[in-house]
């Protein structure tokens, strides 16, 4: 009868374990090496110690240094913006939906949820042409003057918009999800007790789906840190790079003009995953910690 | 009581946009906020898909000339025509059924790994369990960008390369779904293990024929997920494919930019990019019945 | 009844990978051929893959288009395997392949074969950019220039149409056109900006390296901008932001300087009549429209055997002497047989290959550096013209990202 706690665990978890020691682990600890060399992706890294964190870290006039610096800023203002929005307006969409009993519910969440399944290219054309001056909305029905791309606060609006547009839709799902699984009696046994919206919404509903709301605000966080494609398509990083986040830097030094500079990519790569991985350590020990 | 419909009752609690609360047990008056809500978002939301459809419609003359219009002046099929008659270069049809194959495949395989390796993490009691879950979960974190040449060329040496398992395979080792099946499984009372067992039953039988069911739910949002996320990659099939023919349709599209990486030709991007999600959206709205109906967290959702 | 599951699974996992070892094709007998050739493009020089096919060659010719080639490129040089035999690379990528050793010469095996596979049967500078240190690596395609379009309508409305009169337009004739123009019109866009910088360091008499080393911070730049400022200091360019291609479509710009690539795309545009010409000069006494070039290059290969090599020679030998279909996409074809031919006189680029001075103005950097550099003036261009940002400072940090960025290449680690 012990015989059978020997290989469960390698049946059950097993497969998984090994898809991830193939797939992430080793690529991962591969592209952490890569981040001690110099390394331009056709030929051998050659190593450099910590050459390249030095430079990125510590050398205030190196040109990666601004870049990691501007990079990691601009992430974090998107972060800012973004990840919030992306919490709240599911939320509220979610409750209201909960709250109406019409067929309309079905039609509401597709509407919402197809724009994410809108390729970023189209999507950022689509957009660009609706804030364009001349051909969009933003010039002719409402007779604005402004070169969005090209101008702040508006070219962190076009990019949040862009990033709202697409991504409500999958928090969205949680929520609602959650929210139907909410036990109606609590809600009616705190009306009998007097409680008021507001407060059923704070002491029942949110309690109630407290996990969906930690999962969701640490993997959106986390995504939002590897936010690439709007930056890139709406503003391509302008105006004179406010937009232009870390992963854009980062794919430019690995993957742009001229030899590569993956060694140096790498290590702003490294340095991104630990700032995640800290934030969403953090997030979740704090949101854990506020239970009850 | 009534049991815990989907449909919830008027006098759920509803906080506007504003934050105010809207006179606490007048229901009419929440109601009609969160149509309000609702309403306006949509419009926001729908526009500019109307305007891409539209778009598609259009000719480049019409593109460019000034002003905003909503609906093309001279409704034009040309743009959809030289789409689907381009087969060589860019066999849009032949793209998606890539997508279909791959993302499809996918998802029947990520379901099945995060159902079983969920079930490990919760029911399956080993030393290190909760330790290793962390740590992988914890490594899952770094951003894979630079990792795209190793991956190459594991994928190489597996002799994958061009083919669709690179494309299905890898994605299973995430951590994301798991954390949250895992979490849904912790839910699930172990009273219910206890008696199975009592009555002889082994690991897989429990799992397959108890919680296998009760995580219906999450599997089928982890399904959505992992569908549209693998239909939406598209960095990753560039490096993998040479063959036209076999790339899913979201690379594919990155075929229409013409050589310095723009999108000159934009009502045939757009007839492109709404061909592209089409079957998405189909399964997305057929999916869906299925969701409003079935979905009930509860039973796993606890903190 | 585990047991049935562990088989099951088993089962999959072992068809997945048996499954996945099948699928090869005898590659003996085909020649994979790379381009980055997307769009409208790749469908023209697929028609001249078919058309060579046709003519049933002992060695076909498969062409793969691919998006983000040069990634590609890294990953299979890296892994050593699924290299292509045969590939399109821009010129600017040849001083660093040959660096890093991954070219093999053209000279050695592909030349021999078809003896009129030579400089003298094609544009000079297309040939050249493929010379390094005297071997020659590669054999062109075409030149791909900067040029710059003018709407016919719009010159005559405003009476410009003699600044076409020498064939250049300079910058002060452009400034001559201060105040005349309508509410929303402009003179000339920013497509390519960058490129147009480029341009005039060449029209100015100066060069973006000394001895090797860039220079980006040094007078000649500064000149450049100073005087491409000119314009959009005096209200004639598009405004920062808004897409100035998309507005000499709409019929607002009198010129656009893009690529001779977008005359097609121009074409599809109703009531758009419009011409073509030399990029804008600060003097009139030399013009100049940067280019770069398609180059049929080979990536180093062992499993690429001498039969092959042959047989790229003869496709390469049909490509010289059939590459009208490539004219369709509006690029400068650089064999001479076809570029000199009656038939390409009916295409708009051929106006750069009419005369000596012409071809002469179709300059490709060089510089083994060159993509860094232009990397910098493409981030840095449109903020400085618009007078955004300090352009002494700008300077400075765009000498430094180049130096940052050539310190930290493998080239230097050597």
């Amino acid at each position: 009868m012990k015989k059978k706690i020997n290989w469960a665990p390698a049946f059950f978890v097993g497969p998984h374990v090994i898809l991830f020691a193939v797939f992430i682990l080793l690529p991962t600890i591969y592209g952490i090496y890569a981040s001690f060399t110099k390394w331009n992706l056709m030929s051998d890294p050659v190593w450099v110690g910590f050459d390249n964190y030095k430079a990125i870290l510590f050398d205030g006039k190196s040109t990666f240094h601004t870049q990691f610096f501007r990079g990691l800023k601009n992430t974090l203002i998107f972060v800012g913006l973004s990840v919030p929005l992306l919490i709240v307006i599911p939320l509220m969409v979610a409750v209201a939906l909960e709250h109406k009993k019409v067929k309309m519910k079905s039609l509401i969440q597709s509407i919402l949820y197809i724009p994410g399944l809108i390729s970023i290219s189209a999507a950022a054309l689509i957009w660009l042409l609706i804030f364009n001056k001349q051909l969009g909305i933003t010039g002719n029905l409402f007779g604005s003057q402004i070169a969005w791309p090209a101008n702040q606060p508006y070219a962190w609006i076009i990019i949040i918009v862009i990033t709202l547009w697409g991504g409500i839709g999958g928090n969205m799902i949680i929520y609602r999800a959650s929210l139907s699984g909410v036990a109606q009696e609590l809600y009616e046994s705190a009306e009998l007790d007097g409680a008021g919206s507001i407060k059923r919404f704070t002491s029942i509903t949110l309690p109630s789906i407290r996990f969906p709301l930690i999962y969701t605000f640490v993997m959106t966080t986390a995504g939002a840190f590897n936010v690439f494609g709007q930056p890139l398509m709406m503003t391509d990083g302008g105006p004179r790079q406010s937009t232009h986040v870390l992963m854009m830097y980062i794919r430019q030094l690995a993957f742009g003009n001229g030899e590569s500079i993956a060694g140096m990519a790498s290590a702003m790569a490294v340095l991104l995953g630990l700032v995640i991985l800290v934030i969403s350590a953090l997030q979740y020990y704090v949101m854990n910690r506020n239970a009850t | 009581m009534s049991n815990q419909a989907v449909n919830g009752l008027d006098n759920r609690p509803v906080v506007n946009r504003t934050g105010k609360v809207k006179g606490s047990s007048n229901v009419s008056i929440s109601k009609y906020v969160s149509y309000a809500f609702l309403l306006i978002l949509c419009v926001i939301w729908i526009i500019p898909v109307i305007f891409g459809i539209s778009t598609s419609f259009r000719s480049q003359t019409e593109v460019v000339s000034s002003g905003f219009r909503l609906f093309p002046e001279t409704w034009v099929f040309e743009n959809y025509v030289t789409i689907l008659n381009n087969t060589s270069t860019a066999p849009i049809l032949r793209w998606l059924g890539n997508s279909l194959f791959i993302a499809t495949t996918h998802t029947i395989l990520v379901v099945i790994v995060i159902s079983i390796t969920g079930f490990g993490y919760t029911r399956i009691n080993f030393k290190g369990r909760d330790t290793l879950f962390f740590t992988l979960l914890g490594i899952s974190f770094f951003p894979g960008v630079v990792n795209l040449i190793p991956s190459y060329k594991i994928i190489d040496s597996l002799g994958w390369v061009n083919t669709s398992w690179a494309m299905i395979i890898p994605g299973l080792a995430g951590m994301g779904n798991i954390f949250l099946v895992r979490q849904f499984m912790n839910g699930i009372p172990k009273e219910l293990d206890e008696s199975a067992k009592v009555d002889g039953a082994s690991d897989f039988r429990i799992f397959a024929q108890i919680i296998l069911p009760l995580v219906k739910p999450i599997l089928i949002v982890c399904g959505l997920f992992s569908f549209t996320g693998s239909w939406n990659d598209f960095l990753w099939p560039v490096i993998v494919y040479t063959d036209v023919d076999k790339m899913p349709v979201t690379a594919g599209l990155l075929l229409l930019q013409d050589i310095y990486g723009n999108y000159r030709m934009i009502g045939q991007l757009m007839g492109s990019a709404i061909l592209a999600i089409v079957p998405t959206l189909l399964l997305f709205i057929f999916a869906q019945k299925y969701f409003v109906q079935s979905i009930n967290l509860n039973s796993g959702i606890k903190g | 009844m585990k047991k049935k599951f562990g088989v099951v699974l088993a089962t999959v996992l072992m068809l997945t990978t048996v499954l996945a070892g099948c699928g090869g094709k005898d590659d003996s007998k085909t020649i994979t051929f790379w381009t980055p050739l997307t769009g409208d493009d790749g469908a023209y020089m697929d028609q001249i893959v078919k058309e060579y096919n046709a003519t049933n060659p002992e060695i076909k010719v498969k062409h793969v288009i691919t998006a983000d080639m040069y990634t590609k490129i890294s990953t299979v040089l890296a892994s050593s395997k699924g290299v292509p035999d045969l590939a399109i690379i821009h010129a600017d990528r040849v001083p660093g392949f040959v660096k890093q050793g991954v070219l093999e010469p053209m000279q050695d095996t592909v030349l021999p074969a078809q003896p009129e596979l030579k400089a003298e049967n094609y544009l000079p500078q297309a040939w050249n950019t493929g010379n390094i240190d005297g071997t020659q690596y590669t054999v062109p395609l075409d030149i791909h220039s900067n040029v710059m379009y003018y709407n016919k309508d719009l010159l005559k409305k405003y009476n410009a149409e003699s600044f076409l009169d020498d064939n250049v337009v300079t910058i002060d004739e452009m400034l001559s056109l201060q105040g005349k123009l309508d509410e929303g019109d402009y003179v000339v866009n920013d497509a390519l900006l960058g490129w147009v910088i480029l341009a005039q360091i060449q029209n100015l008499g100066g060069d973006i390296q000394v001895d090797g080393k860039p220079a980006v911070n040094s007078p000649v730049f500064k000149q450049a901008f100073e005087d491409v400022k000119k314009i959009a200091d005096a209200g004639l360019m598009t405004p920062f932001g808004e897409d100035g291609y998309l507005m000499f479509q709409s019929q607002n710009v009198l010129f656009s300087t893009d690529g001779t690539w977008s005359s097609t795309a121009h074409a599809g545009v109703e009531g758009l009549n419009f011409g073509v010409t030399n990029i804008y000069s600060p003097t009139a006494d030399k013009f100049t429209n940067r280019s770069s070039s398609h180059l049929f290059a080979m990536l180093k290969n062992d499993k690429r055997t001498d039969e092959k090599e042959v047989g790229i020679a003869n496709f390469l030998e049909y490509v010289r002497t059939n590459s009208m279909e490539w004219a369709k996409a509006g690029q400068n074809v650089a064999s001479n047989v076809v570029n000199q031919s009656p038939e390409y006189q009916n295409y708009m680029q051929s106006f750069f290959t009419s005369n000596e001075k012409e071809i002469e103005s179709l300059y490709i950097y060089t510089y083994e550096y060159y993509p860094y550099i232009a990397e910098a003036v493409d981030t840095y261009c449109a903020d400085i013209v618009r007078g955004n940002v300090d352009l002494d400072e700008t300077l400075a940090t765009m000498q430094k990202f180049v130096e940052d960025k050539i310190a930290e290449s493998s080239s230097a680690a050597k």
